[in-house]
């Protein structure tokens, strides 16, 4: 295809309305169910639910994350390359909204989520009563308020921006995003390691690991590049853009999803052996309860699953040119990324040892979450281009090959 | 909008300049090695080869004296040269991230500047193995830290760092200069064409390897480039990751925190590109490579030093707000000590150089100014290797503030460190003088001509095909 060049009032941009629509209509569907059960988890147990809640709920924020790091990374960087991916990362990121009236439950629950949320836990606990000036439910609000808005902000600015280019085809409307791509960047930095801090490792509210920003991210985006492949292989397929989009660009995601399950599994395995090594029991406490009583198991697969099998299949060319090697790594991909999510939150209720009896009001969230997130994201291929039709760069970045 | 709205203007410019050919590409790069030795470089090299001789005094004495001529103290039993040892095993990061990482990003503009960063890598790497090589006191006995089969059935502890750090250097030193030479082959074969005196002839023709440009050799040399580029990558995060090791896996305050291996990897890479500027800045004026090591090549530089400046801030930041997070009062403590204690000069330099002055290159005007840039780079050389004092004197306030102390370095410290310039110098202005600073074959490669469409010359039949590396009609060896 490299010899024909694309002319770029002839691309076909516009992905599938009525195929894009289905899936709307299956995830909004899907979505009710899971809402139902999660209504079903209050009811049973809401402690419990709240916790399936968080897991859920972090689970989907840091693909939506990982969508807006990805947009901003491709002006940071003035990529060509992921011109045409872009849209689906900036429709992941149009997610976050939706995302920030999903945290209202958190909010209500967080005396059953965060021990240190209690006055009187905090009264007979010097450690925390040291740091209770970071760890205050107000302030602890006030932050919450702050990531949520600086990423909607974002989100919205580089897709109204990247929209707006749709129709008029103004080469400016790159510069603006590149300008704004620096600051955004580090804004994201910033607010994604806190509310690491905040959401996840609090929790535990002796435990600290200074990686864990880090970590939190670094699973953010390899789902993230997960879930832009299999959106780039529905595009391609029933999206109807296959003339368009090609397997060299799916492949270069797989490229790139290969790269982050690496990178993933270095900052995890720099935070457990460091601390194993060190051996310092404040901070051993976090894996002991995930290595023991069963804990084990779960540690065990996500080793294997989150790097040694995928870093196995993916590492050949081919396996990342395939459709259906491709589709299932990146399925299996968010099933670890699951597990990664369900072991940062559940040992934390269940310090004593797993409880699979729960594991239907995790799947129910899911669901529920998932139903909902799906549904909004394939409605934006309905409402606008699935590629930037007009970005001056789309045609060259079609024209690509990895020959 | 004030910005630009020219469509070209979205795409970046080109990467070689001054409207070369193929054939101008080869002359002005091997010119360099061709031409009579100048006083210019006959002053440095005599300056580099008068710091290498320090560095033979320094070291000669210290293996016949001891350790003790150094300013090590009881609670500071690790001084100067573990962070004259991490300082230069960081710079060497740059090169493989050149040379590697961005070759697998496809990022073009590498190629003008990959030997230059190789090499550096490569000595660099050289002075870094002479610290632990001469702290072990005995140096005669080094080969103790191979796990070499005896009788008395001794081994080297696997479990410390220290052992690792024998494999993952000695490791990276093989890579990387195999990568180094994998690159050279096609250069030197043209090196050896252009040969006018036998001896030159017959060097460069036995290190080329019998390269004859043919279409087999550039694919089995694609390959192999493609093959160590892979290899290569996960050595850029191992090396210091294990260099990190070295401090994080102890249960010292300071320096026991698990953002220490990729904070170890940012750093070294933000060092890195600095000391390539600080290289290169000079190099590319004296032997008139301005057409290739273009301002376009700094300025990304200068990015990557803003970015990965502010990763390692963000690494400060990080580390700062848990010790207090954590409230452990040892944590805490030797924080605070950092920043106000005793050291707290080094720590300002190290925060003023490493995150505050980058902060400059948010400004394009600064990016594209030669000068400052080079200013600029050698202010990060200086707060890095401060940034590696203030790390290891974590040492001077231990657990038990009866053994408090404070470290000083002795002459000799700071002769062996200076020294160490000594011999790099000397190693990379003999790069420089006998070996093609860019990489001509792969400089073309990304000029437009290399296009087959490509439609530039009149007459291009000529120049277009002449001077590629190595000539299919001279057969050699």
């Amino acid at each position: 295809m490299a010899a024909t060049a694309h002319n770029r009032a002839t691309i076909p941009a516009q992905a599938d309305a009525g195929a894009a629509n289905g899936v709307f209509k299956i995830g909004l569907g899907l979505g009710v169910v899971g809402l139902a059960g999660v209504g079903g988890a209050f009811a049973v147990d809401h402690k419990q639910a709240y916790f399936s809640w968080l897991t859920a709920f972090a689970f989907y924020t840091t693909i939506a994350l990982g969508g807006l790091f990805f947009t901003m990374l491709h002006h940071l960087v003035r990529a060509t390359w992921s011109t045409p991916l872009r849209r689906a990362a900036e429709n992941l990121a149009a997610n976050l909204p939706l995302m920030a009236v999903l945290f209202i439950p958190i909010v209500i629950g967080m005396h059953d989520l965060y021990h240190w949320s209690h006055a009187e836990a905090v009264e007979g606990d010097p450690i925390l009563k040291g740091k209770a000036g970071y760890l205050s439910p107000t302030f602890w609000i006030v932050r919450a308020v702050i990531y949520l808005a600086v990423w909607n902000v974002l989100a919205w600015f580089f897709r109204r921006t990247s929209l707006r280019q749709d129709e008029t085809g103004d080469v400016g409307l790159t510069f603006k995003m590149r300008k704004m791509a620096p600051a955004g960047v580090l804004a994201f930095a910033l607010t994604i390691s806190f509310a690491g801090f905040d959401w996840l490792m609090s929790l535990n509210p002796h435990w600290f690991s200074t990686i864990f920003g880090v970590y939190v991210f670094a699973g953010a985006t390899m789902s993230m590049f997960a879930v832009l492949a299999l959106t780039a292989l529905w595009l391609t397929n029933r999206g109807g853009l296959g003339n368009s989009l090609t397997i060299d660009n799916v492949h270069d995601v797989g490229k790139l999803m290969f790269g982050f399950i690496v990178f993933w599994t270095y900052i995890a395995f720099s935070q457990y052996y460091l601390i194993w090594y060190g051996n310092i029991p404040e901070e051993t406490v976090w894996y002991k309860v995930r290595l023991e009583n069963g804990w084990q198991w779960y540690s065990r697969l996500l080793a294997v699953g989150h790097f040694a099998l995928p870093f196995w299949v993916l590492m050949s060319r081919h396996a990342k040119r395939n459709r259906l090697v491709l589709g299932i790594t990146a399925v299996w991909l968010l099933v670890m990324h699951f597990l990664d999510h369900y072991l940062l939150v559940s040992p934390t209720l269940h310090d004593h040892g797993p409880h699979p009896a729960t594991l239907w009001m995790d799947a129910a969230a899911m669901l529920g979450i998932g139903g909902l997130f799906v549904a909004f994201y394939a409605r934006r291929f309905t409402k606008a281009a699935a590629l930037p039709a007009r970005d001056p760069q789309l045609a060259a970045a079609l024209e690509y090959d990895n020959a | 909008m004030a910005t630009p709205t020219s469509q070209e203007t979205v795409f970046p410019p080109p990467l070689v300049e001054g409207g070369h050919t193929f054939g101008s590409v080869t002359d002005a790069i091997c010119g360099v090695v061709e031409k009579p030795t100048s006083n210019g470089w006959k002053a440095a090299f005599t300056a580099a080869l008068a710091g290498l001789a320090l560095f033979g005094v320094s070291v000669g004495y210290l293996i016949w004296e001891g350790t003790g001529i150094w300013g090590l103290n009881n609670p500071v039993a690790w001084g100067w040269a573990i962070v004259n040892f991490v300082f230069w095993v960081g710079i060497g990061h740059a090169g493989t991230l050149i040379s590697a990482i961005l070759f697998l990003f496809r990022q073009k503009w590498r190629t003008s500047i990959n030997r230059f960063a190789e090499a550096m890598t490569i000595f660099a790497v050289i002075c870094a193995l002479t610290f632990p090589t001469i702290h072990v006191g005995r140096v005669w006995l080094l080969y103790w830290a191979m796990p070499i089969p005896n009788q008395m059935g001794l081994w080297p502890n696997f479990r410390s760092p220290l052992l690792w750090d024998v494999f993952a250097v000695s490791t990276y030193f093989t890579v990387s200069l195999l990568f180094w030479f994998v690159g050279l082959v096609p250069d030197l074969a043209t090196l050896r064409d252009r040969a006018k005196t036998k001896i030159a002839h017959t060097l460069y023709g036995m290190a080329s390897l019998g390269w004859r440009g043919a279409n087999r050799h550039w694919q089995n040399y694609e390959r192999a480039y493609l093959i160590l580029a892979g290899l290569s990558t996960p050595l850029v995060l191992s090396v210091h990751t294990i260099v990190s090791f070295d401090f994080a896996v102890s249960v010292v305050p300071g320096w026991h925190t698990t953002i220490f291996p990729p904070y170890f990897v940012a750093g070294a890479i933000f060092s890195g590109f600095a000391m390539v500027l600080t290289l290169a800045i000079p190099a590319r004026k004296v032997f008139g490579l301005q057409d290739f090591i273009t301002v376009r090549h700094i300025e990304n530089m200068n990015k990557i030093i803003l970015v990965t400046g502010m990763m390692v801030g963000y690494a400060y930041a990080m580390e700062f707000f848990i010790a207090w997070y954590s409230q452990s009062a040892y944590e805490s403590f030797a924080f605070v000590n950092r920043a106000f204690g005793p050291y707290a000069w080094a720590y300002w330099i190290m925060v003023s150089c490493n995150v505050i002055t980058p902060q400059l290159f948010w400004f394009k005007k600064i990016r594209t100014n030669v000068g400052l840039s080079f200013i600029l780079s050698i202010f990060v050389n200086i707060g890095m290797w401060f940034e590696r004092f203030v790390i290891t004197m974590s040492l001077h306030r231990d657990f038990l503030p009866s053994a408090w102390d404070y470290y000083s370095p002795t002459i000799w410290d700071i002769t062996t460190f200076v020294g160490t310039f000594g011999l790099f110098f000397t190693l990379f202005l003999l790069f420089l003088r006998f070996l093609p600073a860019v990489a001509i074959a792969e400089v073309k490669g990304v000029m437009p001509q290399a296009n087959p469409h490509w439609e530039g010359y009149h007459q291009h039949s000529d120049a277009a095909h002449g001077t590629t590396a190595g000539h299919g009609d001279k057969v050699h060896g």
